[in-house]
C-alpha cells in the first residue's frame, strides 16, 4: 500500500513538472538585423521622477536623457567655452544675431512622442519652468544669465543675455531640456515635484517609456521615427538594486550588460576577470576631499582648532594622498592638484603650490602653532586636545575606508580623529548646520567649472558648508566669471586655485577615474564623461553578434 | 470563549496603536529632514518651507499626530515624500512581495524543519542524527545576511542556476506564457526564500526532535507499538501530538520573517516591506516609515492572536475555561 | 604573528581543553547530566576559548588590531605564516582584529544580555507574582515591546543623532530584548507562587519582595540560564546585522559584525576577511546553543532528555 501510494505521488509530480517545464521554454525571438537588441542596466537605487527640471539624481538624469533632448549637445571633449565640438539635437542651426543675442532654428523634423511638433513655444515655456523660483530647479543657477527666450517665429527661439562672458553657448544649452508644453502648461509649477507626468513622461528624444516597475525595473522603447536617425538598439531596460556589489553581480553573471561606474578595485577586479565584458574608462565628474569646518560649530567665532591656517596646512602635510589614493582605488584616481574633478581637465595645473606629503614639516608647524606632544600621544596646546571628528556617510565604502586611513595617518603626527559614521539624511543636517570638525565629502560635478567653484568657496556659496571666506579669492573667482578669452579665464581660475592651495580650506584626497563595463557584443560604444549614456542611441550590436534576448520585443 | 478572544483583539489592537505612537514619535524627532533633493544640492530654504507647509510639518508635533489618527480612521495613510505618488500604492505593490517571500520561507521552515526533526527522531542516537544534529546546529547559528550574500555568490554568480536578484525577469517576463511566468517567480523566490527559510528550518528541526522524542516516550506509544502498528503508524501519532508547539512557534515566526526580511530584501533587490521601510527610514519618509509601522505591527499582531487561537482549538486542555 | 603570540595562543588552547577536562571533575549536581550529551564539553570548550582569546588578545595577537601595515602592498592578502588570517582591506591583520574582535563581540553580548535578563527577570517576577493590574500592564507593554520590529531599532540608534559606542550600543541592545524573557520568567513564576515553599513563607510573615527575591526568583534559574546563553548568542548576531545596516560598532573598533559588513564586497576576491569572523560568531553562537541544551538538560529535572 504504501509503497504503491508513494510511487503514484512520484508519477504525478513528474508529469506536472515536465508540462511545466516544456510550457516555459524559453520563447523565441524574432528580430532579426540591424535594430534589434536589448541592452540591460544594472543601476544602483531608483528613480524619483523623470521629469528633467526638478531633479538631479544621476540615475533619473540617464533616463531621462533618452527621453527629452536639449537645444545642443556639448562634444565629446566637454569644452564649455564658445561653441567649438557642439552638435546639434533640436535646434539644427544657430545664429548670434548680436554679441548678446543667440537664436536658435528648430529642426523642422522635431516631433512630440504624442505627435505635435516641437516649437519655440515650448522652448520659451521650457525656460520658464526651469528659472520659475516656486519649483526651485537644481539648474536655475545656471540660467541666471540669461535675462529672457522669447520665440521670433514658431521655430526659432532666441535668447537675450545680460553680458558677455565665455560660456555663454553652454548656459544656453546645457541646463535646459524643452519640456512638452502641451501637456505641461496646465499644471502649475509648484506641483511639478509630484505631477504624475514625472512618472510618465512624453518627450521628443530617440526612446520612450513604457513600463516601469516601481523599485525593480523600467523600459525604453525605441522611437523608429526618430528624426536624428534611428536607434540601432531596440529596448533599453534598467533593473534597480539596493546595492553595488548586487549590481556588479548581475553584470558579471551576464544577466545585465552595461554598469556605469565600477568604483572600487575590487569590483573592477570582477569584472576584468569576466571574459564577455569591456571596460570603458572615462574622465570621472567627481573629487572627494575632507572639508573643514572653519567656524566653530556652535556658533560664534573661527573653529579653535582648524580656523588657524597653519593647522590646515599641516594636516594636509601629514597625509600622503598620492599613497592613500592608490589603496583605495588601485591605480584608477588620480590626486588633483585642488577640489576639482578630471572633467576639468583644462585646471590641472602642475605647478600649483600644494603642499607635499611631509611628516617632518608637519609636526615643526603644529609645534610652532603651539601644539605640543602629550604624553598618550595626542598634542595638546595649555589644556585643548588636539582631538577632531570626522564625519563619514555610512553608505560610501571608499569614503569609509579613506576615513580609517587619514585616522591613521594623523594619529602619527599626533592628531587624535575620532569617526562618526552617519547616514546620509544625517550627514546632510550636520554639514548644513555646522556641527562638525571635518567630513569626508564628494562633489559631483557639471563640464564647468563655473557652476562648481564658486558655490563650493565664494564666501555666502550654498555648498561652502565649512565657510570659507576669502576676499582675493572671490575677486579672481568673479574675474573668471566675466572674462573675455579663455586664455583670461583660464588665468584667473588658476590664481583663484592657488589660493585655496594657500589657505587649505580641505584635504584634497582624489579624482576618481570612471570605469564602465559593458558587454563586448555592443559596439560604437562612445561614453562621455558628465552624461554617461547620452549615446547610447548611437550604439549597436552587429546582427551576427545578437542573443536570446536581444531577438524579443515588441 | 468568545469573550476571551474579543478581549484578546483588542489587546492586540492597543498593542499596535502603541507601537504606532513610539515609532511616529521617534521618526519625528529624529534628526535628519525629509524632501532632501539627493546628491548635495541643498534645497532652497522658501522651497523646503512651503513643501513643509503643505504636509502640515510645521505645526506642534501632537497636533500632527491627532491629525495622523483622524487621517487614519478615515483610511488615509498619505503621500510618500520621495516617491511622489500615494503612500498605499507604495504598499500595495510591496505587501504582496513580503508576504509571499515570507509565505514561502515559512512554508520552507515548516516543511523541511518538520521532515528534518522527524528524521533526526525516527534515527535519534544513530550516525544520520548526530550529522544532521550538526548541520542544524551550524545553519542556525548563521547570519542570515551573510547566507544571503553567500548563496548569491555561489548560485548566482559562480554557478548561475539562480538569478542575482529581482522578483521576475525584466527582459524576458512580458513574453512569457503562464506557465512560464511562474516558473519565473519561482525562480527568483528560491534563493531568498533559502537565505530566510533554511536558518528557520533549522530551528524547528530541533525543535521538533525534541518535541517528537517527548511524544515517543508517552504511554500510548508503548501501547501502539505493544498492539503491532507499523512504525510509520507510530511516528504518525507521535508526530501529531508533537506538532503542537510548532504551531505556537509559528505564530512567533511572523515577527522574525518580517524583520530578517529587511536584510534579504536589501540583498536580493526584493521589494517588499522590508526594503520600503529600510529606505523610507534613510530617507526620512515619514508617511512611509508610519504605513510601515502599522502594517508590520498589524501582522505581527494577527500573528500572535492566531498562534494563540490555533494552540487553544487544537489543545483542549488548554482552552480558557468560563470559570477562570 | 610573533613567536611570542605563537606561544599564547598555543596557551589558550591547551588552558580551554584544560579548563573543560576541569570542569569535568567537578562533582557538581546534574553535572553528568550537562556532560552526558557529546556537544556540551566541545561548546564550553569553545566558549573558554574565545573567553580566553578575548582576555589576552593583546598577547596573542602579532599587531595592534588598527595598525595599517602597508596600504598599498599588503592589501587584502591571503593567510600567511606573518598573518594567520590574512589581512583586509586596509592591510591590517585580520588574526589580531580577530582577537581584539572576541572582546567588543563577547563584551557587547554579555553587557546587553545581562542588562535584558536582570530586567525580564524582574518584570516577569513582578508581573506573574503580583497578578492583578501590575500583571496586565507590565505585559502589555510587553507585548507592545515584541510587536516593534527590529528594524525600528536601527530607527532608535539613527535617532541620537550620532553613532552609538560600544557601551550605549549594549545598553541599547539590552534595553530592547528583555521581552522574551519576561514572559519566560513569567510563566514559571506563575507555578511556583504556588508551590508549598512560597506558601510556606508568605504564611511566616515573609514580605512579598523578600519571597520573590529569596524563593521565587532562585526557583526560575533554570529557565533564565539557559533564555541568558542564548540571549547572548542572539545579540551577537543582532549586532553583525546592526553592522550590515550600518549602524553597528564604529571604526576602527573591530568587532566580529563589523568585520563582515565591511568585507562583504570582497566575498569572492579576499574570502578571509569575512571568513573568519564569520567562523567565529557562528562558532560561538553554536557553541552556547550546545551549552544552553546540556544546561537545559541538566538543571531541569522535567525536561526532555535530548540525547
Amino acid at each position: 500500500m504504501a509503497i504503491e501510494s508513494r510511487s503514484r505521488t512520484a508519477g504525478v509530480a513528474g508529469t506536472v513538472l515536465a508540462v511545466l517545464l516544456a510550457a516555459s521554454c524559453e520563447p523565441k525571438g524574432t528580430c532579426h538585423g540591424e535594430y534589434c537588441g536589448t541592452l540591460v542596466f544594472a543601476a544602483v537605487g531608483q528613480p524619483v521622477t523623470l521629469l528633467p527640471p526638478v531633479t538631479d539624481q544621476v540615475l533619473d538624469r540617464d533616463i531621462f536623457d533618452q527621453i527629452f533632448l536639449r537645444l545642443a549637445d556639448i562634444g565629446p571633449d566637454l569644452n564649455t567655452v564658445g561653441d567649438a565640438g557642439s552638435v546639434p539635437r533640436l535646434a539644427d542651426r544657430w545664429t548670434w544675431t548680436d554679441s548678446l543675442t543667440l537664436a536658435f532654428h528648430l529642426n523642422p523634423k522635431a516631433r512630440w512622442q504624442d505627435g505635435p511638433p516641437v516649437t519655440a513655444g515650448d522652448v520659451v515655456f521650457s525656460f520658464a519652468a526651469f528659472t520659475d523660483s516656486s519649483l526651485d530647479s537644481p539648474y536655475r543657477d545656471g540660467l541666471k544669465r540669461i535675462a529672457s527666450v522669447t520665440a521670433a517665429d514658431s521655430s526659432t527661439a532666441v535668447f537675450h543675455f545680460r553680458s558677455r562672458y565665455p560660456e555663454m553657448f553652454y548656459d544656453a544649452v546645457y541646463y535646459l531640456r524643452v519640456l512638452p508644453a502641451h501637456l505641461l502648461r496646465v499644471v502649475p509649477f509648484a506641483r511639478w515635484r509630484t505631477a504624475p507626468f514625472g512618472r510618465a513622461p512624453v518627450g521628443d528624444g530617440p526612446y520612450r517609456l513604457v513600463n516601469w516597475a516601481p523599485g525593480q525595473s523600467l523600459e525604453l522603447v525605441a522611437d523608429s521615427s526618430f528624426f536624428l536617425g534611428r536607434p540601432h538598439i531596440r529596448r533599453l531596460v534598467w533593473r534597480f538594486n539596493g546595492d553595488l556589489s548586487v549590481a556588479v553581480t548581475q553584470v558579471v553573471a551576464g544577466e545585465a550588460d552595461a554598469i556605469e561606474v565600477l568604483v572600487s578595485p575590487p569590483n573592477i577586479a570582477r569584472a576584468r576577470g569576466a571574459a564577455h565584458l569591456r571596460l570603458y574608462p572615462y574622465a570621472g565628474s567627481v573629487y572627494s576631499m575632507v572639508g573643514f569646518n572653519l567656524r566653530a560649530p556652535g556658533g560664534g567665532g573661527p573653529h579653535p582648532i582648524l580656523g588657524d591656517p597653519d593647522v590646515r596646512r599641516a594636516l594636509v602635510l601629514a597625509t600622503d594622498r598620492v599613497r592613500m589614493a592608490r589603496s583605495v582605488f588601485g591605480d584608477a584616481a588620480k590626486v588633483p592638484p585642488a577640489p576639482i574633478p578630471e572633467e576639468w581637465s583644462s585646471l590641472w595645473f602642475k605647478d600649483l603650490a600644494v603642499p607635499p606629503y611631509d611628516t617632518a614639516q608637519a609636526a615643526r608647524l603644529l609645534e610652532r602653532r603651539g601644539w605640543l606632544p602629550g604624553a598618550d600621544g595626542v598634542r595638546r596646546r595649555g589644556d585643548r586636545k588636539l582631538s577632531i571628528s570626522l564625519l563619514v556617510p555610512s553608505t560610501s565604502p571608499p569614503r569609509r575606508q579613506y576615513a580609517q586611513l587619514i585616522q591613521e595617518e594623523l594619529r602619527a603626527v599626533g592628531v587624535a580623529v575620532r569617526i562618526e559614521e552617519v547616514d546620509p539624511p544625517t550627514l546632510d543636517q550636520r554639514l548644513r548646520a555646522g556641527r562638525y570638525d571635518a567630513a569626508v565629502e564628494s562633489w559631483g560635478n557639471d563640464p564647468a567649472p563655473s557652476s562648481g567653484i564658486p558655490g563650493a568657496w565664494k564666501s555666502g556659496g550654498d555648498s561652502n558648508f565649512g565657510h570659507y571666506a576669502d576676499a582675493v579669492f572671490d575677486r579672481w573667482v568673479d574675474s573668471a566669471l566675466r572674462a573675455g578669452s579663455p586664455e583670461d579665464v583660464t588665468r584667473a581660475w588658476r590664481a583663484a586655485l592657488e589660493v585655496l592651495a594657500q589657505d587649505a580650506p580641505a584635504i584634497v584626497l582624489c579624482a576618481p577615474d570612471n570605469i564602465a563595463a559593458i558587454d563586448q557584443r555592443v559596439a560604437g560604444v562612445r561614453i562621455r564623461a558628465d552624461e554617461y549614456w547620452a549615446d547610447v542611441w548611437m550604439w549597436r550590436i552587429a546582427p551576427d553578434r545578437l542573443i536570446e534576448r536581444d531577438r524579443l520585443g515588441r | 470563549m468568545i469573550a476571551w478572544f474579543l478581549r484578546r483583539t483588542f489587546a492586540a489592537l492597543v498593542t499596535v496603536l502603541a507601537v504606532v505612537t513610539f515609532i511616529f514619535f521617534a521618526i519625528h524627532l529624529a534628526p535628519g529632514r525629509p524632501f532632501l533633493p539627493g546628491g548635495d544640492r541643498p534645497l532652497d530654504p522658501a522651497v523646503e518651507a512651503g513643501l513643509r507647509a503643505r504636509f502640515g510639518l510645521d505645526r506642534p508635533l501632537v497636533v500632527q499626530y491627532a491629525d495622523y489618527l483622524a487621517a487614519l480612521a478615515r483610511g488615509d495613510l498619505g503621500e510618500s515624500f520621495s516617491q511622489q505618488r500615494e503612500v498605499s500604492t507604495a504598499l500595495a505593490e510591496a505587501i504582496p512581495n513580503t508576504l509571499v517571500l515570507a509565505g514561502t520561507a515559512l512554508a520552507l521552515d515548516l516543511v523541511l524543519g518538520t521532515l528534518t526533526g522527524v528524521l533526526m527522531a525516527a534515527q535519534a542516537g544513530r550516525r544520520a542524527d548526530r550529522a544532521l544534529g550538526g548541520v542544524t546546529l551550524v545553519v542556525y547559528a548563521l547570519p542570515t545576511f551573510w547566507l544571503g550574500l553567500v548563496l548569491l555568490l555561489v548560485f548566482g554568480q559562480w554557478l548561475r542556476w539562480f538569478p542575482v536578484g529581482g522578483v521576475t525577469d525584466p527582459v524576458v517576463y512580458g513574453a512569457l506564457p503562464l506557465a512560464g511566468r511562474v516558473l519565473d517567480r519561482l525562480h527568483h523566490l528560491a534563493l531568498p526564500a533559502l537565505s530566510l527559510g533554511l536558518v528557520g528550518a533549522a530551528g524547528t528541526a530541533r525543535f521538533q526532535r525534541a518535541a517528537m522524542l517527548d511524544a515517543l516516550r508517552q504511554g500510548f506509544v508503548r501501547t501502539a507499538r505493544a498492539g503491532g502498528l507499523s512504525e510509520r503508524r507510530v511516528l504518525g501519532h507521535a508526530l501529531r501530538n508533537a506538532l503542537l508547539p510548532s504551531i505556537t512557534l509559528l505564530g512567533l515566526a511572523l515577527p522574525f520573517l518580517l524583520t530578517g526580511s529587511v536584510v534579504v530584501e536589501t540583498v536580493f533587490a526584493w521589494p517588499g516591506m522590508g526594503k520600503l521601510a529600510a529606505d523610507a527610514i534613510a530617507s526620512r519618509d515619514y508617511p512611509v516609515v508610519m504605513a510601515a509601522t502599522l502594517v508590520a505591527s498589524l501582522l505581527v499582531a494577527l500573528g500572535s492572536l492566531a498562534a494563540d487561537v490555533l494552540y487553544a482549538v487544537a489543545d483542549p486542555r488548554i482552552r480558557p475555561s468560563r470559570a477562570a | 604573528m610573533t613567536p611570542a603570540s605563537w606561544v599564547a595562543l598555543l596557551l589558550v588552547a591547551v588552558g580551554s581543553v584544560a579548563a573543560v577536562r576541569m570542569l569535568r571533575g567537578v562533582p557538581a549536581p546534574g553535572s553528568r547530566r550537562f556532560f552526558g550529551l557529546p556537544a556540551a564539553g566541545f561548546g564550553l570548550g569553545v566558549l573558554v576559548f574565545f573567553i580566553l582569546l578575548a582576555v589576552v588578545a593583546p598577547l596573542v595577537s602579532g599587531y595592534r588590531p588598527s595598525l595599517q601595515l602597508d596600504i598599498v602592498g599588503l592589501q587584502s592578502s591571503p593567510p600567511s605564516w606573518r598573518h594567520l588570517l590574512g589581512t583586509d582591506l586596509l592591510s591590517r591583520d585580520v588574526w589580531s582584529r580577530v582577537a581584539f574582535g572576541a572582546r567588543v563581540s563577547l563584551g557587547i553580548g554579555l553587557l546587553a544580555t545581562v542588562v535584558s535578563i536582570g530586567l525580564g527577570a524582574v518584570v516577569g517576577a513582578v508581573a506573574g507574582y503580583f497578578r492583578g493590574t501590575a500583571d496586565a500592564v507590565l505585559m502589555r507593554l510587553v507585548d507592545v515591546g515584541l510587536a516593534v520590529p527590529r528594524i525600528f531599532l536601527v530607527l532608535a540608534a539613527i535617532a541620537v543623532g550620532h553613532p552609538l559606542s560600544v557601551v550605549p550600543l549594549a545598553l541599547l541592545l539590552g534595553l530592547t530584548g528583555w521581552f522574551a524573557t519576561s514572559r519566560l520568567v513569567r510563566a514559571e513564576v506563575l507555578s511556583l507562587r504556588e508551590r508549598t515553599f512560597v506558601e510556606g513563607a508568605r504564611a511566616l510573615g515573609v514580605g512579598p519582595w523578600r519571597t520573590i527575591w529569596r524563593h521565587v526568583l532562585p526557583g526560575t534559574s533554570a529557565v533564565v540560564v539557559v533564555a541568558a546563553a542564548l540571549g547572548v548568542a542572539n545579540v551577537m548576531l543582532l549586532e553583525a546585522g546592526l553592522s550590515f545596516l550600518g549602524v553597528g560598532v564604529q571604526p576602527p573598533v573591530p568587532s566580529w559584525g563589523n568585520m563582515i559588513a565591511d568585507a562583504r564586497d570582497q566575498l569572492a576576491t579576499a574570502p578571509w576577511a569575512s571568513l573568519f569572523p564569520g567562523i567565529a560568531i557562528t562558532g560561538v553562537v553554536v557553541a552556547l546553543h550546545a551549552v544552553a541544551d546540556a544546561l537545559r538538560n541538566a538543571l531541569d529535572p522535567r525536561g526532555a532528555p535530548s540525547a
